[in-house]
């Protein structure tokens, strides 16, 4: 599993606000650096990379959602659009959160059955574990298949972009 | 779904540190707050927001790192990593025995007793996955890390 980067440029003294600005962004950035890996079916420890990039995002998003729509410098109905706003985005990030998740779970319980499989005494798949593998495969491949193309709908709309110019402002 | 701790009664327009320190606070009480319950081993939520309340701590102290010396705040937080390590052991064999276990009613009988004795060699590895766990407890509540966590955190 990838380590989290070391966040930069963080200044303790200043507002939890100012800071938020700082901090988004990189989290957002750390999240595509495994974009171009996504694509190929055999980098799965990539996408299990990209799966914990966003898990940091999520929980980031969660300690800075008070720094994003609290009224101050803004109108009070600016902060309530900008609340509006990051929970749409928390949502889509939850989202790829949970089908990453589903896709890891797939894996590790292919892995879990093969494992059994070989040491099994006998050496030879059992008719109830061979069928609990074919679900799982086929369950797995169609969730990759739901999350590359919620991903494409994602990059059409410019997630990424949005997500910089709203942690940003 | 666990959802995140409350942290309410800050104002972003606190610095940054003062903000830290009562979130780091706040998720650890959270953390801790699922102890006995893991410990207990009776039910598996326990584990899983024990777990989960872990991994936010970690996210809010990465993100926080630079508001803390260094050194200390190191030790700290390898000791929440290893937290997070211990009960993921634990908890990833919850959620593949309970899997498993769904898994059976879809199966034919005929079929079922494989999958009967795959669930009874993780319900092994799950038993010595939990010693490593109530091993690192005992060692938390003999070293006082909870004292010198929160002394730590509200204090420097």
């Amino acid at each position: 599993m990838a380590k989290a980067r070391k966040i930069t440029g963080v200044m303790p003294q200043d507002s939890y606000r100012e800071n938020a600005r700082i901090v988004l962004p990189q989290q957002v950035e750390e999240v595509y650096t495994w974009e171009p890996f996504i694509w190929d079916v055999a980098r799965r420890e990539e996408l299990h990379n990209m799966r914990i990039s966003i898990k940091r995002l999520r929980y980031t998003m969660e300690l800075f959602r008070f720094a994003y729509g609290a009224p101050k410098m803004h109108s009070k109905e600016t902060a309530v659009a900008d609340n509006e706003r990051f929970t749409e985005f928390l949502k889509v990030i939850v989202d790829l959160q949970e089908i990453l998740g589903d896709i890891h779970d797939g894996d590790v319980v292919l892995e879990v059955l093969a494992d059994y499989e070989t040491r099994s005494e006998q050496r030879t798949t059992t008719s109830g574990i061979a069928k609990l593998i074919t679900q799982t495969r086929e369950t797995r491949n169609t969730d990759y298949k739901t999350f590359l193309e919620k991903w494409e709908q994602l990059s059409v709309a410019n997630f990424k972009q949005q997500l910089l110019s709203f942690f940003g402002s | 779904m666990v959802t995140a701790p409350k942290i309410d009664g800050i104002s972003p327009d606190e610095t940054l540190e003062a903000c830290a320190r009562q979130i780091i606070v706040n998720y650890f009480h959270q953390m801790m707050s699922y102890k006995e319950g893991a410990k207990a081993g009776s039910d598996i939520k326990f584990v899983h927001e024990m777990r989960v309340t872990s991994r936010r701590l970690r996210a809010a102290m990465d993100n926080f790192a630079a508001c803390f010396p260094e050194k200390s705040f190191k030790k700290h937080y390898k000791k929440i990593k290893l937290i997070t390590q211990t009960m993921g052991a634990v908890r990833d064999l919850d959620v593949l025995i309970a899997r498993f276990e769904n898994e059976l009613s879809t199966l034919p009988k005929t079929e079922q007793s494989d999958i009967r004795k795959l669930i009874e060699h993780l319900k092994q590895e799950h038993e010595a996955a939990r010693k490593p766990m109530l091993k690192l407890f005992a060692e938390l509540e003999e070293t006082g890390f909870e004292k010198k966590f929160l002394t730590f955190f509200n204090t420097n």
